[in-house]
């Protein structure tokens, strides 16, 4: 047969396929120009950006953990300014739909990044970042209460015209409600999961690993989380969803497919890995190929399971 | 510009008190390897998901017994990614990418006076800078200071390279019995302090000790630096050290795995 159809829509967006790099694990893509080529992607999720460079956290801050990963970066970025001056000029010449990251510590904040990535050439997304663990201010504080959520969303909504993703924590207790809210208030897509809060202590030491005490867990270990709450999320909102959580391989990219993601983002595996997305890529044009799949359009939300008899069985 | 690539493990040394040398074919990278420069390596297949960093030790012509085209580096097993590197024989396969970061510059007078200090495993990095320095007939002396004897791995080689090695420990079980600070204090108040250069690596106590009296002395002093990262290759931002341009500057964060391994010490802002 032909090469399987890899293309998919977000909404109005449309990728080549449904791989794209999840935002913190990819700098702003050049860092990974000497591994591989951007052009193989359906899109890169910029590191997260704040209406003015932030410095981040005090050492240290990663170590890993059974089958993950701990982090507390606190956002280091250049700049909203700094990103649209130096990196998308050099991204456009690639191939890929280019998301931008939001983030903000305040709701005026959150809606200054939005104008000014609405008025530069080159964006093709904008992924409102409201699920951050590792900020005083800001992220979190919108990302785990429903209402706070919808609020950032309509007020960014108003702020660009840009196809809007809202990528949700799961540090909820009923992660369908701020996907929900996150819908109502005019959210293209929904993206999940960002990490985990979690904490890793020296036990000879007695403190805590990190310097920020609790940090966000990634990788491998989340993934029944993740896709559960794909799951979850999938029978709660019509808009499209993007997921991500410990996705090495192609075969995991297609348990959040079949739970109903349209596209998927790879995020720590581009650290073990830098080549991880493209194999992601690869990985899958070949298994629908081995499977007589024409297009992976067919397998979104294709699970078989009979609906649960209590939210937990 | 680094690579990635697999390949079998050639030798895996059990040097004693957990010190061991791995020997693995790096053609593609030996040649354009600097000293002080590093590897991510890890191996495939295991459950220890992040590669770990190594400071390159041997480059070809390093050792005398090194196969052409072959790299070391020399690791003490201290958690899971050692104890699973120290269980790997000759054939085992590892994930290497590199090199990395930004190695040793020598000294810009011909003149001047060369001096590494390394505590235990710090070690690692300076072999094949010292063999580097030979080549061009610049000769280097050494304080090789640790907690005991049985942590100086490859003394014998360093006493056989190097002009001099002053040997401190903790428990005195070799050498001056303390830390290096103590002769180093001793040398930089010698005749030739206007012409030393310094080289430290090692745990950072020991860091931040031998930065603050190079300083002090008004001395050039380059430090090789660790962190735990997660990539190696700048995008993780999880190996940063606090930096400042002058002391008492704005301090920003710069990568150890980019902007280091080896920075100048009055660039940190510890």
């Amino acid at each position: 047969m032909v090469s399987p159809d890899l293309s998919v829509e977000v909404g109005s967006v449309r990728l080549k396929d449904p791989v794209l790099t999840a935002s913190g694990t990819f700098g702003y893509g050049l860092e990974f120009l000497p591994f591989l080529d951007l052009s193989q992607l359906g899109g890169i999720v910029a590191k997260g950006l704040s209406p003015r460079p932030r410095k981040g956290n005090p050492p240290e801050r990663i170590v890993e953990t059974p089958a993950g990963m701990l982090n507390a970066i606190g956002l280091q970025n250049v700049g909203v300014d700094s990103f649209i001056e130096d990196k998308l000029p050099r991204l456009r010449a690639y191939d890929t739909a280019i998301v931008a990251n939001v983030f903000g510590e305040t709701e005026a904040e959150y809606v200054d990044v939005c104008e000014k990535l609405d008025a530069a050439a080159g964006v093709a997304a904008i992924e409102l970042n409201v699920s951050c663990p590792n900020t005083e201010a800001g992220g979190m504080i919108f990302g785990n209460d429903a209402h706070a959520l919808g609020r950032v969303t309509r007020a960014c909504r108003r702020a660009t015209r840009l196809p809007l993703w809202v990528k949700l924590s799961p540090n909820v207790t009923d992660i369908r409600e701020t996907a929900r809210a996150a819908e109502a208030e005019g959210a293209d897509a929904v993206s999940l999961v960002n990490t985990f809060v979690g904490m890793v202590i020296d036990v000879e030491k007695r403190r805590p690993v990190l310097a920020n005490v609790s940090g966000g867990l990634s990788g491998p270990a989340i993934r029944p989380l993740a896709v559960w709450m794909t799951w979850q999320v999938r029978r709660a909102v019509t808009i499209p969803i993007i997921g991500m959580g410990g996705i090495m391989t192609a075969r995991d990219a297609v348990e959040f497919i079949l739970a109903g993601a349209t596209a998927v983002q790879v995020g720590t595996a581009n650290f073990v890995n830098p080549r991880a997305a493209v194999d992601v890529v690869e990985g899958l044009g070949q298994w629908l190929k081995d499977r007589n799949i024409a297009s992976v359009r067919e397998l979104v939300g294709t699970l078989v399971a009979a609906s649960p008899v209590s939210g937990h069985a | 510009m680094p690579h990635d690539f697999t390949v079998p493990v050639l030798r895996n040394v059990d040097l004693g008190h957990g010190n061991w040398l791995l020997e693995f074919e790096a053609v593609d990278v030996a040649s354009a390897m600097e000293p002080g420069q590093f590897f991510m390596i890890g191996v495939p297949g295991s459950d220890v998901l992040l590669r770990r960093p190594f400071s390159v030790c041997g480059l070809p012509g390093t050792f005398d017994d090194g196969p052409a085209g072959a790299v070391q580096i020399l690791y003490r097993v201290y958690g899971r990614g050692t104890r699973l590197l120290a269980s790997l024989g000759a054939g085992a396969l590892l994930h290497v990418l590199g090199p990395l970061g930004r190695g040793f510059t020598p000294p810009a007078g011909a003149d001047a006076k060369i001096v590494v200090v390394a505590g235990g495993i710090g070690c690692a990095a300076f072999p094949a800078f010292i063999a580097r320095l030979a080549r061009s007939e610049r000769r280097v002396a050494m304080v090789y200071g640790a907690r005991s004897r049985d942590e100086l791995p490859l003394l014998a080689w360093f006493e056989k390279r190097c002009d001099s090695v002053e040997i401190t420990t903790d428990d005195g079980s070799l050498g001056t019995p303390g830390l290096v600070t103590a002769p180093l204090r001793e040398i930089l108040r010698g005749p030739d302090r206007s012409r030393l250069h310094l080289y430290a690596c090692g745990p950072t106590p020991m860091l931040k000790a031998v930065a603050r009296q190079a300083l002090e002395a008004e001395v050039v002093c380059d430090l090789a630096l660790e962190a735990p990262m997660a990539c190696g290759f700048g995008v993780c931002l999880g190996c940063v050290l606090p930096t400042h341009e002058r002391p008492g500057g704005p301090v920003s964060y710069d990568r150890v795995c980019i902007e280091g391994p080896v920075m100048r010490a009055e660039r940190l802002a510890w």
